[in-house]
């Protein structure tokens, strides 16, 4: 294993009454990289973050900063966090019976700096859980995984059912507060755009397989999209767009390996949103699938 | 330690109305009903139990008390004692045998177990800090209570003895079997472990089914029909209820091994060590734990997104 591999993954399977959760997925996760699992519901996001955190058996090969998330759970949660499901955690508790709980169990826990945070908040230690919104849960569970001290953060699904301000705040303080290019985050989410600024890297999934990797610098210089003059539609066409979609009546021409100079000369040239590079690439699977 | 202590606190914060407020409020309800039953308000007057000041109306009651030795004066208040200690052996009971078939099945239904396994704590050390709190904190807990009620209990009879000019205050202070707290703590302690293969028989039920109660109530039923219809024989259901009795003198321990006293006696330790029985019910326990462990560890909670 490399000296910097946070997530080795090959070859890893799971199903579930016979349905493919993940077939034959492989992956590679280094350290400082903010890696995002992106695809449609049933991709075998969840699945493939639970593997990671020893939640499910898989079969192929799966480490887990050295260590198999099954065989060496209890060593490997000392040194990863995650937030798996914004309506778990324990409704009957105080919060400062939660933090009080985290500092017993988890060596790397700073209780003095999630109190901290929490100041920031309207979230007051004697509130049970039950009492706060789903939008406070949430910064609540953030303000406990920002006070430990971990090497990989697992977030699945963070922001499921918040509303957008809450949204925001969670990845802007998960960037600003708590990434310091040392460690390593890895978030699965289908509200793509949301993340789309805190990403280094991205995996598009679904039906359990990897349909593309990559890190978004890469993927910025392989995909651009080009919005044509009027003139210059035909042309465009020419080029064979990977994805054409329409944005306030103008056609939008998504292409792959194209070089920016070229398309620069038939109008407006960008990279292209996440949202759109993923609709493109399944669009391309599909076509593949299908042939 | 830390992580330990944390896991006992988490489970007492959770399960407080049986572990904490339940003791108390049984103690209390007791102690009233004692308080009034001195002052002539009420009386107990059950099939098995009569409690009511008319019997110090008999002047040979009153004679036998003023002449009884050392021995028979603390043998009558232990009996006394014991007795008002039942219904808190009961309560506990309930509140370890609720407790538990909650304890696994509730973090499964709601969920938290994500959020409990999320932090590094194994399976294994999850089950037995439960088996810690079921065995040896919950008995503990009872302690506090079970003293305020003998204390009052004693109080009340003490002034009403003197008061009423029957014997003098000290009559039962004098005599109070103070040391009978560490054995009754030890008696409740080799209680629990006797009745061991019931807690960890129910405490799989919640960590495996989604209906713990029909799956912790079920299969012994059927043991027990089964056994009686085929074999005419009722070992089974006996050893059952040899387990479940509160306290080692209504019969929870097999006869040969009951104390005389009613709360075991600590020499009644080797005793049980030494009963094929226990090993028995130890080793059936342990199948049980391993159960638990391994469905804990195994819970599959994601689904196919």
């Amino acid at each position: 294993m490399e000296q910097n591999t946070v997530i080795k993954a090959r070859n890893i399977e799971k199903k579930y009454a016979g349905n493919i959760a993940l077939a034959s997925f492989n992956l590679d996760v280094h350290s400082g990289q903010i890696m995002g699992l992106i695809g449609p519901n049933g991709a075998g996001k969840s699945t493939f973050l639970q593997a990671v955190l020893g939640l499910v058996d898989t079969t192929g090969e799966l480490e887990v900063l050295g260590l198999s998330p099954n065989k060496n759970r209890h060593e490997l949660l000392k040194r990863v966090c995650s937030i798996t499901d914004v309506a778990i955690m324990p409704r009957w508790m105080k919060v400062g019976q939660v933090l009080k709980y985290v500092e017993g169990v988890h060596p790397r826990f700073d209780l003095s700096k999630a109190r901290k945070i929490l100041s920031n908040t309207n979230i007051k230690r004697n509130s049970k859980v039950r009492t706060l919104s789903r939008g406070m849960i949430v910064q609540l569970h953030l303000a406990i995984i920002m006070a430990i001290d971990a090497e990989l953060l697992v977030l699945d699904e963070p922001t499921l059912g918040l509303d957008l301000s809450y949204r925001k705040e969670f990845y802007s303080q998960l960037i600003e507060d708590y990434y310091d290019g040392n460690k390593t985050i890895i978030i699965s989410t289908h509200q793509v755009e949301e993340i789309e600024g805190v990403l280094s890297d991205v995996v598009f999934m679904d039906q359990g397989k990897k349909v593309m990797s990559g890190s978004i610098d890469e993927l910025n210089q392989k995909f651009l999209e080009l919005r044509p003059k009027a003139e210059n539609i035909e042309k465009a066409k020419a080029l064979n767009p990977l994805y054409i979609r329409t944005e306030l009546g103008r056609p939008v021409y998504l292409y792959e390996n194209v070089e920016a100079d070229r398309l620069g000369d038939f109008g407006e040239v960008h990279p292209p949103a996440i949202a759109d590079l993923f609709l493109a690439v399944m669009k391309k699977n599909k076509e593949g699938e299908d042939k | 330690m830390n992580a330990l202590k944390a896991m006992i606190r988490r489970e007492l914060q959770e399960h407080k109305w049986g572990f904490v407020y339940l003791p108390w409020i049984v103690a209390a309800f007791m102690s009233l009903v004692v308080v009034m039953v001195y002052l002539g308000l009420t009386e107990v007057n059950t099939e098995n139990l009569k409690f009511s000041t008319d019997v110090f109306s008999d002047t040979k009651v009153v004679q036998q008390m003023n002449e009884a030795t050392f021995d028979q004066r603390r043998a009558a208040i232990r009996a006394g004692l014991l007795v008002l200690g039942i219904p808190l052996v009961i309560a506990l009971g309930f509140a370890v045998l609720a407790y538990s078939l909650s304890t696994f099945f509730d973090e499964r239904k709601d969920k938290s177990i994500i959020f409990w396994r999320s932090f590094p704590i194994s399976d294994s050390f999850t089950v037995f800090s439960k088996l810690l709190v079921a065995l040896v904190i919950a008995p503990l807990l009872v302690i506090p209570a079970l003293l305020f009620l003998h204390l009052v209990s004693v109080t009340a009879g003490s002034i009403y003895f003197a008061v009423s000019d029957i014997v003098p205050f000290a009559w039962v202070w004098q005599a109070y079997p103070w040391l009978d707290w560490i054995r009754i703590i030890f008696s409740l302690w080799m209680q629990s472990l006797w009745t061991l293969p019931i807690i960890t028989w129910v405490m799989l039920a919640g960590a495996y089914s989604r209906k713990p109660v029909v799956a912790a109530i079920l299969p012994p039923v059927v043991i027990v029909l089964v056994e009686g219809v085929s074999l005419s024989s009722s070992v089974f259901f006996d050893s059952l209820v040899e387990r479940v009795q509160p306290w080692s003198r209504a019969g929870s321990f097999p006869k040969e091994y009951e104390s005389t006293l009613g709360v075991a006696e600590l020499s009644d330790i080797p005793l049980l060590f030494g009963m094929t029985e226990f090993w028995a019910g130890i080793l059936i326990s342990s199948v049980f734990i391993y159960l638990t462990i391994y469905f804990r560890s195994k819970s599959d909670y994601a689904t196919v997104e």
